[in-house]
């Protein structure tokens, strides 16, 4: 019966995909169907669980792809040497049984396990491994997104078939968890530095993307989904579900409608109001978890290039310390958690989030909603109210800056975020023009220095060596071939004493000692403000909990569900075996589509107030529509006579 | 002087003193009959509401209400005294973003709309007068524009101009003039082929002249009932980008609200009120413009009246 039932999924998947996507799409669509028939052992109990989500990957393209999302994939489709766990981020193996330091502390030598096969059959092997080492340590392009784990590495050498060797210059505490994605050799060495910057990356059902995590990609379409496959070569296992879908919506009612209706099984950073609608719905279980994500404003404090050349058009005003330290007193943190967030997070002080309790700083100098005091540190660095109500320094220019918000956040928290901004920094002087743009465009605005202030937000890993090192000078923007490329560094910082203690916290192993540095570098940016940080959000997450099971969440018991550092959750995935008592009409594709919603969906009855809201909003179209027809007919009527068109 | 003093004395009357005469006697005759239309009346009432609202709007709700920071109600609070047509999601008045969205609707709309005016009518006048290579050229850039889908041309200048209400005016403005350009041309053709401009030709009129002095004043009857139906069309067009995300951030219009609402989950709150409010408003406006235009179109075109 639930064989039955999964498979009737798939074929509405398709069909209702054929609909929107037209026959372009139908095609594959079809020949998914038969793959999954022609798949023995599978025939019949193909499983597909569908994730909801608000926001496409950026690329599929592991050394592009900087959104947290495109890393979900990248961390189904490759494997790393060492894993976090799924209780605690204790360290675990991973494609590595073992690991050890040389006595000389001078290299590291990993044990890849024996007998492991890429997706596509071909054997893994440590020369993999080496292979995907050296590709970061030697390019520049693939530096962007994982220089930060090798910038301590000279070579990795395969000495045999199982055996990584990581010489490295200075001992380091990260060797233990390098989040360095192994990759095929014999894919990648034909896409050469040049082609890489280019090259997206996307598998076809024809031609699976080629990796040895429980996960293949094997289509997207951007902006609607992504199909990832179960990779029978995993070396864990082959995990039960056999696909797993990533839908994106264009906004979180239909998310939320989404999951009701069943179209999904999991639905991903909900807006608040959304995943408050989805509580106490039979057959769904909503989870606010914890996450290690945080929101900043981040300020051009003098965007230059790793050189240091100056680049960019940002407000040099803004170069001033004391003005953004101001800055972080005007802000009201609870009330951005309150009303943006609906209460799905807490107030943010330092870049380590409080999830990680251990690294994380409480500063002594706590900042908090103090206009009065914003006010009077503003007039004591020089910056007298003018005659228009905005403050100016002694030269005469204006504090106004240009705000950039996110046009494509999730439910919209970024321009809302940017509002309370503009409000809070107008109450004590300052004026702020909002513009709201795509991320994609935000990055590359990034990287060439042509902003003033933004809003957006970083995942922080479990070691913060990654985050620390967004704050180093040699992570600003570097020129290539004579264009710009954004480097991680957004806020262009640049302090000698700050790229020291991140030298030392690199190659220092006694824990305690370490996470002093840590925090002494979270004081610092606390107190020179490149970033002011407004809150550290939760994961309001929802699935359908009569249709999937299995769910591990990261760290237990209250954290994030999917994405994870990991896959456990999808690892350990199972369809609820009697879900579906649900009478079905069996055998008619055409059908299928509509036929899982009567039978699953009684909690629709209750929504009713939903259905009125609807029927008036399609009531106002249809006047709408009916005023704009008559009014162009009257048009075409008036020049009838002499002309047609 | 006066008008009786134009009456007891027509013998010393400047041409231009006529021409000033008869269109005074015109608009009079056009006041009367649009206020014979009731139709008409009801729109100009209605659209008067929205305008006294809009321009009164910082006498009603001071700038400060639309301030995120300083709203202190509830979000997603349903109407009550206090907040008549509810609040949104930050706890803001309902009623202040609708009152305050008015202004922005109805400048915008206007704004664009005359800009679409002033495109429309000199591409169509020059494209009826100027018969050879020049108005065939004017004429297959005018179709070129007809032919190219509105909304995506809309939404490409929009990004590549960035979010601003002039920038929101002006890609109204250049997407939905040739549709009057064809009008006007028309219309043109057709006041070129009557004989007295045969005659002004004659007495050596010059291009600027004819097309000023003589097609100008007789296609301005259609401009105008075409210009208060494209109002409404402008509106709605504004609606339709601000509810798409390339509104003003810092303005708030009808169309912002309800991208907002969309946006904030105000489906899944159930909270009527806030996309119902703005909606209703572009409604009743839009509907407000039509009246007015079918009422001015039957009053200088009978023939159109009797439909």
């Amino acid at each position: 019966m639930s064989s039955l039932s999964v498979r009737t999924r798939l074929l509405a998947g398709c069909s209702v995909a054929a609909l929107i996507l037209g026959a372009g799409l139908a095609g594959a669509g079809l020949s998914g169907t038969a793959s999954a028939a022609d798949d023995p052992g599978a025939s019949s109990t193909r499983s597909v669980f569908t994730v909801g989500m608000t926001q496409d990957i950026d690329s599929a393209n592991p050394f592009t792809g900087i959104v947290a999302v495109a890393y979900e994939m990248f961390q189904m489709e490759y494997p790393t040497l060492t894993e976090y766990s799924a209780s605690d981020f204790s360290i675990v193996p991973g494609l590595a049984e073992s690991w050890s330091e040389a006595a000389d502390k001078k290299s590291w030598t990993y044990k890849i396990r024996a007998g492991l096969t890429w997706s596509d059959g071909q054997p893994l092997t440590a020369a993999d491994a080496a292979y995907s080492f050296n590709r970061v340590i030697n390019g520049q392009y693939e530096r962007t997104n994982y220089g930060s784990y090798v910038g301590n590495i000279t070579k990795a050498v395969a000495t045999d078939a199982t055996t990584l060797v990581l010489s490295v210059e200075k001992p380091s505490p990260i060797m233990e968890k390098l989040l360095v994605y192994i990759i095929p050799e014999h894919i990648w060495k034909s896409i050469d530095e040049k082609a890489i910057k280019s090259y997206k990356n996307e598998g076809t059902l024809a031609s699976p993307t080629v990796g040895a995590g429980p996960y293949v990609m094997i289509e997207r379409r951007v902006g609607q989904f992504i199909r990832m496959q179960a990779n029978p070569n995993f070396w864990r296992g082959k995990p039960a579900v056999d696909e797993i879908v990533f839908k994106i919506y264009k906004n979180q009612d239909a998310l939320g409608q989404a999951l009701k209706k069943g179209e999904i099984d999991f639905a991903d950073s909900l807006e608040s109001n959304v995943f408050k609608s989805l509580q106490n719905i039979p057959g769904i279980t909503t989870v606010s978890s914890t996450y290690s994500g945080f929101n900043e404003l981040s300020f051009n404090t003098g965007a230059a290039l790793d050189d240091g050349t100056p680049i960019g058009d940002g407000n040099p005003l803004l170069k001033d310390k004391a003005l953004r330290q101001a800055l972080g007193w005007a802000i009201d943190r609870d009330a951005l958690v309150a009303k943006v967030l609906g209460g799905s997070g807490s107030p943010a002080s330092t870049i380590v989030p409080t999830m990680y309790a251990a690294l994380h700083l409480d500063p002594a100098n706590p900042v908090t909603y103090d206009p009065t005091k914003a006010k009077s540190l503003l007039d004591a660095a020089g910056y007298a109210v003018g005659s228009d109500g905005i403050r100016a320094d002694a030269k005469g220019n204006r504090l106004s800056f240009r705000l950039l918000a996110r046009s494509d956040s999730s439910g919209g928290a970024s321009t809302k975020a940017a509002a309370f901004i503009k409000g809070y920094f107008a109450a004590v002087g300052v004026e702020v023009t909002t513009k709201v743009i795509s991320s994609d465009a935000l990055t590359e605005i990034i990287g060439q220095g042509n902003f003033d202030i933004f809003e957006w937000g970083w995942v922080v890993e479990p070691d913060p060596n990654y985050q620390l090192s967004t704050f180093t000078c040699a992570n600003r923007s570097y020129v290539d071939g004579g264009s710009t490329y954004a480097n991680l560094s957004d806020s262009f910082y640049c302090n000698p004493a700050y790229d020291a203690l991140f030298e030392q916290q690199g190659v220092e192993t006694d824990v305690a000692k370490r996470t002093a540095m840590i925090k002494q570098m979270q004081q610092m940016l606390y107190d020179d403000a490149p970033y002011i940080l407004t809150y550290y959000y939760d994961n309001p997450e929802a699935y359908r909990s009569d249709r999937f099971t299995g769910f591990v969440p990261q760290p237990a018991p209250k954290g994030s569900l999917l994405f994870q550092y990991g896959t456990w959750s999808y690892e350990n995935l199972k369809p609820v075996s009697e879900v579906t008592a649900t009478p079905e009409s069996p055998g008619s594709t055409n059908t299928a589509s509509a036929a899982p919603d009567p039978g699953t969906q009684p909690e629709s009855t209750p929504s009713s107030s939903w259905g009125l809201i609807a029927g008036i909003v399609i009531l106002a179209l249809v006047i709408i529509v009916v005023v704009v027809v008559l009014a162009q007919r009257r048009n075409r009527d008036l020049d009838v006579d002499d002309d047609r068109e | 002087m006066s008008t009786s003093e134009i009456h007891d004395n027509p013998a010393r009357l400047s041409p231009r003193g006529i021409v000033r005469m008869r269109r005074r006697a015109a608009l009079h005759k056009f006041t009367r009959s649009f206020r014979h239309s009731p139709s008409g009346m009801v729109g100009l009432c209605l659209l008067g509401v929205f305008v006294v609202v809009a321009v009164a709007a910082p006498l009603v709700f001071p700038r400060s209400a639309l301030d995120v920071t300083q709203a202190i109600a509830n979000p997603f609070q349903p109407p009550s005294w206090d907040y008549p047509l509810g609040t949104d999601d930050s706890g803001r008045s309902v009623l202040a973003l609708v009152v305050w969205g008015a202004r922005i609707s109805l400048l915008v709309g206007l704004a664009a709309t005359v800009l679409s005016m002033v495109i429309g009518t000199t591409v169509g006048i020059s494209s009826g007068h100027f018969r050879g290579w020049t108005g065939g050229a004017l004429d297959r850039v005018t179709d070129w524009f007809l032919v190219i889908p509105y909304l995506p041309l809309a939404i490409v200048l929009a990004t590549v101009l960035g979010r601003s209400m002039l920038n929101i005016i002006i890609v109204i403005g250049v997407t939905s003039w040739p549709g009057t350009a064809r009008l006007i041309r028309a219309q043109t053709l057709s006041v070129e082929g009557r004989p007295y401009l045969e005659r002004a030709k004659a007495l050596g009129a010059g291009h600027y002249h004819q097309m000023t002095r003589h097609v100008l004043p007789n296609v301005t009857p259609l401009v105008l009932a075409n210009t208060t139906l494209a109002v409404s069309i402008s509106i709605l067009s504004e609606t339709t980008l601000s509810f798409l995300g390339l509104g003003d951030p810092d303005n708030v219009s009808w169309g912002s609200i309800l991208e907002q609402g969309f946006q904030a989950g105000a489906i899944s709150q159930g909270a009527w009120w806030y996309l119902g409010a703005p909606g209703v408003c572009v409604v009743l406006v839009v509907l407000a413009f039509n009246l007015i235009g079918r009422a001015v179109e039957g009053i200088l075109d009978p023939r159109a009246a009797g439909r």
